[in-house]
């Protein structure tokens, strides 16, 4: 089938087409104009913006820990029924089902859920099946898992180490590699409370830097075009800001992803020992070309915080709101849920402020990418209003003038005119989340990508145009009209397959055997498992 | 092979989830109790969301225990892998249930490699009169507070551990205080068959309170492996676990109104769909509620309209299932397969003869 969208305004950065035309796709691709200029179906997108579908690289939207939050808080799900405006939570949806519909709406046509514990990579991938329309993908975590400490505790030789993570990637189905607080989760388990990149963990003596630096080494050398995704020490502390500051000057000039810096951007200034550093952090950004970051912006209101950093989980139960949380002693990092309001008092003033700084101060928009590390910061549902936040000054000026001008006191956010044009919007969302997962056949409108096309109706309100899509293609299908689902369909989780090595599997086989009393194939399992056509797309490493 | 039946009749399988299609479209109140693998579950609830009917597991009440520790409390949990490798300290909390006692066994017979000591200690936390015998003939000191019954003694053991004076003190309390002291992962085994709500409450208080200065925690070990696989395809599916109800035309959940057992029970249902691959059999009909059997026979089940022969999950087909061996869900190959259908075929087929509704979610 031939579909014409009829002139939009494009915005498509990797292409260079900006400015009003045709967009073309021949069943579930993007074409060049035909030569016969006729389609099956034309849509009127006179007086929209026409981009590639958007890609979120950091939303946490299945496995277990995002399932035991759910277990934990059915009442964020019951208020849903009864008032969806005012309950942020429970508007993210809870269901797989919703999740896919709701990110659909907004443009969104892949989704990449940045936590899957190897050990659970079937149930995460049974969830992400679950989730329609979108395609999905996982980061598989490792660096507090007992295998790869004792290799780093060794010295097993880089390939060694490559071979597993390769064989962690490969048999877990993940896009690439994370590392949440490296080595804290196998330390809190000896009953270590606090865990910097510095610090070693007990038994192995491999501090949180070695174990850093071993798995960025390795994601580069596999070729895994992510590279590997860094959830740092001491998140939410005051003074983190250093923390990151030190992962940063890691990077030494191999490519090191941060994910939800926000939550490191504080200082210590002020009576309350808690200010906003991100303008710091920004410059260091910047002046950091091998580094890309993803915020995971803070807005008021109530969510649950989901993560497999244990440590930092265990010291936050007591802010749980309502009063409960859960945590989990796992495999390797295990995880917490922690239900938390966040008011627009001091506290979330510095967080929120801080936030948006990054967003304004990195200059770069190939490297900082929209994220509310759902739904840690916010559910990804607030994205509508993000976006006015970057593209409207005023907008956030009006929210800023409410809020803790003792906070506001130590962050630069008020001195920033900077407003994203949607230029700047197609790459932080499309272009560079796909540059940066390696996934050449979107993030763009040119011939031969994947027909993931939004359309979105021009207006003042932006926030009412980004949150309810005039029209998106999933593939080449029509999935929302006018801002709801019109076709209910099922993507695919991108993959990695790197080959495994043989060395490693024996290696792996006798360990599950021998540490676990378990056969390694208790941990892995065919495509069949998932019971959906092609569940999987396979995604090339570099060369 | 026969694999369908109405009432008593061989019938062809077409005919019977036509048959069984049209009772379920045609009732008011449907309940649905199953006992299935993870691909039966999903297609039980999305047949439950078309049709507007409530849902529970056919070991509802150990596992709406376990259920409710989750939902209203939370707590501190650990992986199977991470007992096996780091405690040295168990503590059986209750009776400890036949279908986990190979798991204690493979405790005792080993001992923990990821910490200094190379040892374990087994205590037993109440557990009715009788004491524990363990794998390789080591016994589990046995602490109990006389008829306190388990929530009173997991109190008095959590009073005492925080120095405070009891009525009536926990047997063998010194040896266990003694113990908690030098143990550097001491877990406890818990189950949804053996412990009540305020036990399992009480238990996440003593780990609290213990977790204030050093490290332990529980281990989950469910009243049903099969029912918790439920349970976490219900949660990801519908945000709720089982014991939901799509009844006003979106999942509810109430572990009261949607105990299945009891609305049964109560004659508010009027059709019960029942699905076991395994060997519960569906109690008796009451009153004019019709019953539709899926189950792993030979022979139309009595008193049903509609039976369906159908074959065990990770026996007769592949199948994915949770395994309180690994703490998640495992992908089983059939071991003896055979052309039975599985649940979730059957169930497949008779929600597509249910008159449109919305698109099926799997």
């Amino acid at each position: 089938m031939l579909t014409r969208i009829k002139s939009g305004e494009i915005v498509d950065p990797v292409n260079g087409r900006l400015g009003k035309g045709d967009l073309w796709i021949r069943d579930g691709e993007i074409v060049e104009t035909p030569r016969s200029g006729r389609a099956d179906r034309t849509f009127d997108a006179s007086g929209c913006v026409v981009m590639a579908g958007a890609i979120d690289i950091h939303s946490h939207i299945g496995g277990g820990n995002v399932n035991t939050a759910r277990l934990l808080l059915p009442e964020e799900h019951k208020a849903h029924q009864a008032r969806p405006a005012a309950t942020p939570l429970s508007n993210a949806g809870w269901s797989t089902f919703e999740t896919g519909c709701l990110y659909a709406k907004m443009g969104f046509t892949t989704v990449v859920e940045p936590a899957m514990s190897p050990n659970a990579a079937l149930h995460t991938h049974l969830e992400l099946a679950d989730i329609p329309i979108i395609d999905k993908a996982t980061l598989a975590i490792l660096g507090n898992d007992d295998f790869l400490l004792s290799m780093i505790r060794d010295n097993a030789s880089p390939r060694m180490i490559e071979d597993y993570v390769a064989w962690t990637v490969a048999s877990t189905r993940a896009l690439g590699v994370k590392v949440i607080n490296a080595g804290a989760a196998a330390a809190f388990k000896e009953n270590v409370r606090t865990f910097s990149l510095d610090d070693v963990v007990p038994s192995y003596g491999v501090s949180s830097r070695k174990i850093v630096k071993t798995l960025q080494a390795a994601v580069d050398r596999l070729g895994i075009p992510h590279p590997l995704h860094v959830h740092c020490n001491n998140l939410g502390a005051p003074g983190s800001a250093d923390t990151a500051a030190a992962t940063i000057a890691a990077a030494e000039g191999v490519p090191l992803h941060l994910a939800h810096l926000q939550f490191y951007g504080y200082g210590t200034e002020g009576k309350r020992k808690f200010s906003s550093a991100a303008a710091r952090l920004a410059e260091l950004v910047n002046a950091s070309p091998e580094v890309t970051i993803d915020i995971g912006q803070v807005m008021f209101g109530q969510t649950v915080t989901i993560s497999s950093d244990v440590m930092r989980q265990f010291s936050a139960r007591g802010t749980a709101h309502p009063k409960k949380f859960v945590i989990h002693d796992g495999d390797g990092n295990g995880g917490g849920i922690v239900p938390y309001r966040y008011r627009p008092d001091y506290y979330g003033t510095v967080q929120w402020a801080a936030g948006l700084e990054l967003f304004l101060l990195i200059t770069d928009p190939w490297r900082v990418f929209f994220t509310t590390d759902h739904p840690n910061g916010a559910p990804f549902t607030v994205y509508p209003k993000l976006f006015e936040f970057l593209m409207n000054r005023d907008a956030r000026n009006e929210v800023a003038s409410t809020l803790s001008k003792s906070a506001l006191a130590h962050s630069t956010l008020a001195s920033i005119d900077r407003e994203y044009t949607m230029e700047e919007i197609a790459i932080m969302t499309r272009a560079a989340p796909a540059k940066l997962l390696g996934l050449a056949d979107r993030g763009h409108l040119g011939a031969g990508a994947v027909a993931d096309v939004s359309v979105y109706r021009k207006g003042k309100d932006i926030a009412k145009m980004l949150g309810r899509a005039a029209l998106v293609f999933k593939n080449g299908d029509l999935v929302v009209k006018d801002g709801e689902i019109t076709h209910y369909r099922w993507g695919r989780a991108l993959r990695l397959n790197p080959p495994p090595d043989r060395a490693i599997v024996k290696r792996l086989r006798d360990y599950h055997e021998h540490r676990y009393g378990l056969s390694l194939d208790r941990f892995t399992f065919p495509d069949s498992a998932i019971q959906r056509d092609e569940p999987f797309r396979e995604v090339p490493c570099r060369a | 092979m026969t694999v369908a039946w109405i009432g008593n009749r061989e019938t062809l399988l077409e005919r019977a989830v036509r048959h069984a299609a049209a009772l379920l479209h045609a009732s008011r109140c449907p309940v649905f109790t199953f006992d299935t693998d993870i691909h039966g579950t999903r297609a039980a609830i999305a047949l439950a969301e078309r049709v507007g009917a409530s849902y529970d597991h056919a070991d509802g009440a150990g596992l709406a225990r376990e259920t409710a520790l989750l939902t209203d409390k939370g707590g501190m949990f650990v992986a199977p892998g991470e007992v096996r490798r780091r405690a040295d300290l168990i503590a059986i909390v209750g009776e400890l249930p036949e279908a986990h006692r190979e798991f204690v066994a493979e405790l005792a017979e080993t001992v923990p490699d990821l910490i200094a000591i190379n040892a374990r200690q087994f205590f037993l936390v109440g557990g009715g009169g009788r004491g524990l015998t363990l794998g390789n003939g080591r016994k589990a000191t046995r602490l109990s507070c006389g008829k306190a019954g388990l929530g009173g003694t997991i109190a008095a053991l959590r009073a005492q551990c925080a120095g405070r004076q009891v009525s009536t003190p926990v047997s063998n309390f010194s040896r266990f205080q003694a113990a908690l002291a030098t143990a550097r992962f001491p877990v406890f085994l818990f189950f949804g068959q053996s412990a009540d709500g305020l036990a399992l409450e009480m238990l996440q208080g003593l780990l609290a309170d213990i977790n204030r200065k050093s490290r332990a925690s529980a281990l989950h070990l469910p009243a049903s492996e099969g029912g918790w696989g439920s349970t976490l395809a219900s949660t990801w599916m519908t945000g709720f676990p089982l014991r939901t109800s799509f009844a006003r035309g979106f999942p509810e959940f109430d572990p009261w109104r949607f105990d299945v057992a009891r609305q049964l029970a109560a004659g508010e249902a009027d059709f019960h769909l029942w699905i076991s691959d395994g060997v519960k059999k569906p109690s008796a009909n009451s009153g004019d509620t019709k019953v539709v059997v899926l189950a792993k026979t030979s022979q139309p089940v009595a008193g049903a309209e509609v039976t369906f022969a159908i074959g065990k999950a990770g026996v007769d087909h592949d199948a994915v299932v949770y395994s309180a061996r690994t703490g998640t869900l495992n992908s089983v190959t059939a071991d003896a397969a055979s052309e039975l259908p599985s649940a979730a075929s059957i169930l497949r087929s008779i929600a597509e003869h249910i008159p449109a509704g919305a698109e099926l979610p799997c």
